[in-house]
């Protein structure tokens, strides 16, 4: 009996189904382990670090709220970059769109007079959107009409728009009575009402990020435009056979990108702070890279990621204040994750290596795949190992 | 304009520019071995604080360059194993490479000096052997000593690539690498060679930030000068000579920027001056449309035993 559950359980782990969830959490372990060895290296335990983090962020209400409320940027900044992979462009910029959002929210909170809050939050979640294409608007045009390097450009937006934030807080549109910079507090109808009142102060901000995330897997399964996307990054060349145009496609995905990265900026403003400040961003637009990537290819887990992710944030700070250990730690997972993810195809060689030496009546299809991948010839340039 | 601002804003220029060219100097090895290297941030930020922190503790600066080559080095072999070793994707890797050394660096900084920023330390910011000089000996003087290394490396690089059998060999690699291991040359010795050079260069042009510019560390003091490396690299068309000119280019533009912010000339907000080189970046790509691409360039290239 057990032996029949064991083989089964073979099957599974042979055929990849349960192999493919299996190594997100071999890379997630992987990179707690190399921050336990900085900790360790700082003289610090890290499991009592890993516990406060833990308790920090789901051992109390105020921890799990904080959690929730912080996780909606970073869900859509995941969103963002999920939809650009499936295009096959890989948006890294979100973190400045995701400024630009909200820069684009609050202007359209502050300055948009007399409406009521059912129209003002949508048209200021709109500016939000609007603000995060504009800003990927110039890259994608370079890189579409002249073949430049996406991946550059965007980043150097990133430097970009931090800047831009800067001058439009500091100077442009800075508040004159305020404490610390930051613009004018939105008005009270754009503010998004609380789904949990003061204390813990909730707002519905989160119910936003389960419904866009349901809307992107129908966006993505049913709909022509969503299947179109997937087909242009899964192989561009048959795409084109089949009359899709690679390029309009490739801008329709980083529009829709950098649309969803500035609606999780706006929320972040209309649903948290009222007014935009400097630092207001963590650096939630790189938190959606590895989430993204881990996700294999489904909003819905990336909402799961998400949440995770969030956990981190919220439960370093009481780390930070419990253990002393500096909470700048997250970036250090956040980084291991990213680095595992990109020799993601070497942890995978390496489950397979150890699945195969357990079980040596490897069946025939097995076998024969092997060998067809053996065959594909020496240099293989995966760069579609992206690909959820 | 008066002969002391010309100067002074010669010197800014050389200064604001020397890291980008060292930094992109190492780029072009890497990418002229096929390994797209978008951690060069990363690396500058390891190499700058373990230059400081060299200083710091054995009180010599010049340990202290040594300790920043060793703090590129290491993100370079990093770098190297996965691009190289484990054929992982070189973007991500690169961006990778910059979140953790951002994230390694704040938190020893932080552990260690308990601030964000580092006390000031020895550093090697003027060269004072060259002050005997008649007439431009005040001028050569006022430089570090680390632009000079530099620029020897510049020479050194151009002979390297374009005169010896390794730097025909690296040409080769970064162009068609099966047709290279055909030819009996191991295919990822010179890979590695490529991005273990890129770290030691970019772990110099840290160290020349953090000790030839200033003298001490402090969070994003890096400020995006790895990525215009990059963009150096491509616009340089992966030459030392054309590196160095849109190093200096880029330098320039810092270098208005800073002047325009200290005089107020022209009343434009710092922050919208801070720009100014990035937008310079994205000008002087979209120019160059036409690049001749490296054949091999951001390709991974597995070793037979790791194929499944």
């Amino acid at each position: 009996m057990k032996e029949k559950a064991l083989s089964a359980a073979l099957r599974i782990w042979r055929k990849g189904n349960l192999k493919s969830a299996f190594t997100p959490i071999i890379i997630i372990l992987i990179s707690f382990l190399f921050s336990a060895i900085w900790l360790l290296a700082m003289g610090n335990n890290p499991l009592r670090a890993y516990q406060a983090l833990f308790a920090g962020a789901f051992g109390s209400t105020s921890g799990f709220v904080n959690t929730i409320r912080l996780s909606v940027p970073i869900a859509f900044a995941s969103f963002a970059v999920l939809v650009s992979i499936k295009a096959n462009v890989f948006n890294i910029g979100a973190e400045g769109q995701l400024l630009m959002g909200a820069f684009t929210a609050t202007l359209a909170g502050i300055y948009i007079r007399g409406l009521p809050a059912f129209l003002h939050i949508p048209l200021a979640l709109a500016a939000a959107a609007l603000g995060g294409m504009l800003f990927v608007l110039i890259p994608a045009l370079l890189h579409i009409k002249r073949g430049v390097n996406l991946l550059v450009v965007l980043l150097l937006t990133n430097s970009i728009a931090a800047f831009l934030l800067q001058y439009f807080v500091l100077d442009a549109f800075a508040s004159a009575n305020a404490i610390i910079p930051s613009t004018e507090r939105i008005l009270a109808s754009a503010q998004l009402p609380f789904f949990i009142g003061p204390p813990h102060r909730l707002s519905i901000a989160f119910f936003f990020v389960i419904i866009a995330a349901i809307l992107l897997e129908l966006f993505f399964r049913r709909s022509t435009a969503g299947y179109e996307i997937r087909a242009v990054g899964l192989n561009a060349d048959a795409a084109r056979y089949a009359g899709i145009n690679a390029n309009k496609l490739k801008l329709r995905g980083l529009f829709l990108s950098g649309a969803l990265a500035g609606i999780g900026g706006g929320l972040e403003i209309l649903g948290t702070h009222y007014h935009l400040y400097v630092d207001f961003s963590p650096g939630f637009g790189f938190d959606g890279i590895p989430i993204a990537l881990l996700s294999g290819g489904s909003a819905l887990v990336s909402v799961v990621g998400s949440i995770l992710f969030s956990a981190l944030r919220t439960g370093s700070l009481t780390m930070q204040a419990r253990v002393g250990v500096s909470s700048e730690m997250i970036s250090l997972i956040q980084g291991a994750l990213i680095l595992c993810i990109a020799s993601n195809y070497f942890v995978r060689y390496l489950l397979n290596r150890k699945s195969k030496g357990s079980d040596k009546d490897r069946d025939k299809d097995g076998s024969k795949d092997k060998d067809k991948d053996k065959s594909e010839g020496t240099d293989k340039s995966d760069k579609k190992a992206v690909q959820p | 304009m008066n002969t002391g601002l010309l100067i002074a804003l010669l010197l800014s220029i050389i200064r604001l520019s020397t890291p980008m060219f060292v930094a992109g100097l190492g780029n072009m090895y890497s990418e002229r071995v096929g390994v797209l290297n978008l951690g060069a941030e990363g690396m500058m930020v390891s190499g700058a604080f373990a230059a400081v922190l060299g200083s710091y503790y054995f009180g010599n600066p010049w340990i202290g360059v040594l300790c920043g080559i060793l703090g590129g080095l290491i993100a370079g072999a990093l770098h190297a194993v996965i691009c190289v070793e484990f054929g992982g994707i070189h973007a991500i890797s690169g961006i990778g490479i910059t979140i953790v050394f951002g994230g390694i660096t704040r938190f020893l900084c932080i552990s260690i000096f308990g601030s964000t920023f580092t006390p000031n330390v020895s550093a090697l910011r003027t060269t004072d052997f060259l002050a005997g000089l008649p007439v431009v000996g005040e001028f050569l003087s006022a430089i570090s000593p680390l632009v000079y290394i530099g620029l020897i490396l510049l020479v050194v690089s151009y002979f390297v690539i374009f005169r010896t059998p390794y730097g025909l060999r690296v040409q080769m690699v970064g162009d068609d690498p099966k047709t290279v291991e055909t030819a009996g040359i191991d295919v990822w010795k010179m890979r590695y060679s490529g991005v273990l050079i890129c770290g030691v260069l970019c772990g110099l042009a840290g160290a020349f930030m953090s000790l030839g510019h200033l003298d001490r560390f402090f969070e994003g003091m890096i400020a995006g000068r790895g990525m215009l490396a990059v963009i150096a690299v491509k616009m340089g068309k992966w030459e030392p000579k054309g590196i160095l000119l849109t190093a200096l280019l880029f330098g320039f533009l810092d270098a208005l920027q800073l002047q325009l912010q200290i005089s107020g000339f022209l009343n434009i907000p710092p922050e919208m001056l801070q720009i100014l080189p990035f937008i310079g970046g994205i000008a002087v790509l979209s120019m160059r449309s036409d690049i001749a691409r490296l054949g091999a360039l951001d390709t991974q290239y597995l070793r037979n035993k790791y194929k499944f």
